[in-house]
């Protein structure tokens, strides 16, 4: 069963520390809401587990069996186990929406096109787009590529999903079309890690929300302490300065 | 003043002209290819090379795209003889043109390179994609796409360009117009027709690479 545990990790740009040491963990099938201010280091958190930044120090363990990034055959197992979402959810441009969900599966893990196929058909109907099967990115609206990028990260049947900031980027009437589709996934016992401004959202969907800032988990908590009994000064300032909004 | 057109008596001629159209048509085919694989290796240096590489890259482009390409042409053909290099007019133009090529499309081609989104290449990268496997799925096909339009545009512009090969003496369409004009002395006559004959060229060549375009790599393109 996908159990993530995060120990100590650091991270840097350059000389500049990003992560100072964070400490988090997701049980199977459990959510966790990552929040703070801008700059705080949440996309990072996502970028090393996924090996696009490589992590200066501490340990990432899947399933209690310890990743080591600087191994490419490890940076390739965590890759087939996690899968991320980004905020400016980076479709191929090149590729339709059923190729775009399919091309990781055929041309990476070598399955079979028509079983791959008719697993994106159902997913890509799960999020609502059975229609839009043969259009390009560039003809579909934000929220609608965003669930496609979520499609195409569910079709490589990953056991912990990252979403970055997936609404972000959205107009606020296309925001709730993408959270129901999480919602779903959630209720359905996806093991999720979700940076997100949307407090409610976040709320609602976390069994447990870490509140960031400035490379260090301030405060990590039920989403009812973290949102209604903050104990620390800085988590109640940021989560009464946003839920004023 | 009076002109009586008489395209009657330039008829005869007009296997001799289409056959010159011939030679522009391969001048400008054989230049392009040339100057798409300098271009290509030159755009891949000017990327992903080091800091020599780049700078030979750029003294060549600098020059070959702020002389002009009949100075060029004269340099290869009149300037070589001197160090002991002699080139006939066909092999100094072809030349010439290849060369002036590489140049505009390195340049060309180096934008589509840097037009690659690094937002694709990492969601590729955390799919699990290879390097190879990126440039095959992800750079290739953006890269044709976003390059289609401005070589076919610059494929054009050379078919025209080639009519100075006629200052050499190479009898391609416009020095065949020329030998034409200087046997009948019909200049309107002639020289409409040769004119007639590029617009059919490039017309032509345009529409179908659009279709091209368009159809295989979903290029933005007008056809015509
Ligand atoms: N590619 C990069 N090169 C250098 N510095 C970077 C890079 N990406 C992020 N940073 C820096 O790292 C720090 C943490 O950035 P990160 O993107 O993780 O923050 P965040 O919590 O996700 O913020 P936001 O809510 O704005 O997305 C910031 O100070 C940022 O400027
Ligand atoms: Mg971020």
């Amino acid at each position: 069963m996908p159990r993530l545990d995060i120990v100590d990790l650091k991270a840097a740009y350059g000389s500049l520390t990003v992560l100072d040491g964070i400490t988090v963990s997701v049980g199977s099938g459990k959510v966790l809401g990552l929040i703070g201010p801008s700059g705080s280091g949440k996309s990072t958190i996502l970028r090393v587990l996924v090996g696009l930044l490589k992590p200066a120090a501490g340990r990432v363990l899947l399933d209690d069996v310890e990743v080591r990034y600087s191994n490419a055959g490890d940076v390739k197992r965590v890759r087939d186990q996690l899968a991320i979402v980004f905020q400016q959810y980076n479709l191929f441009q090149n590729m339709n929406v059923l190729d775009n969900v399919t091309i990781a599966p055929v041309k990476i893990r070598g399955r079979s096109r028509g079983e791959v196929e008719q697993d994106a058909r159902e997913l890509l109907a799960k999020v609502g787009l059975a229609d839009k099967l043969k259009s390009y990115p560039d003809e579909l609206s934000g929220g609608q590529q965003q669930r496609v990028a979520i499609a195409r990260a569910l079709a490589l049947k990953p056991e912990i999903l990252l979403l970055d900031e997936i609404t972000a980027a959205l107009d606020p009437e296309l925001v709730s079309e993408v959270l129901d589709t999480i919602r779903v996934l959630a209720s359905e016992g996806m093991t999720m890690l979700i940076v997100s401004h949307e407090m409610g959202f976040i709320r609602e969907v976390s069994s447990k929300v870490a509140f960031m800032a400035d490379g260090k988990v301030v405060e990590m908590g039920a989403p009812a302490q973290i949102f209604d009994a903050p104990s620390e000064e800085r988590t109640r300032d940021f989560v009464s300065k946003i839920l004023r909004h | 003043m009076s002109y009586t057109l008489q395209y009657g008596q330039i008829w005869p001629y007009l296997p001799f002209l289409l056959d010159g159209a011939l030679l522009s048509l391969q001048i400008a085919f054989l230049a392009f290819c040339g100057g798409l694989f300098i271009g290509t290796l030159g755009a891949a240096g000017k990327t992903f090379g080091g800091p020599i590489v780049k700078r030979l890259i750029n003294v060549y482009v600098v020059f070959l795209t702020n002389t002009p390409q009949l100075v060029q042409i004269y340099f290869l053909y009149f300037a070589l003889p001197d160090v002991g290099i002699l080139l006939s007019s066909y092999v100094a133009v072809l030349i010439g043109m290849t060369l002036n090529a590489g140049a505009y499309l390195t340049e060309i081609q180096r934008a589509g390179f840097e037009s690659v989104r690094q937002t694709e290449m990492e969601a590729a990268e955390t799919l699990g994609f290879s390097r190879a496997q990126q440039i095959r799925y992800v750079i290739m096909p953006h890269v044709a796409r976003v390059l289609f339009p401005p070589l076919s545009n610059h494929y054009i512009l050379m078919t025209l360009g080639t009519s100075m090969a006629a200052i050499f003496g190479v009898e391609e369409l416009t020095g065949r117009a020329f030998n034409v004009n200087a046997e009948t002395f019909r200049s309107i006559e002639v020289f409409s027709v040769t004119a007639l004959m590029y617009i059919v060229i490039t017309v032509a060549a345009t529409a179908i690479l659009a279709v091209i375009g368009r159809v295989l790599l979903r290029a933005r393109m007008r056809i015509i």
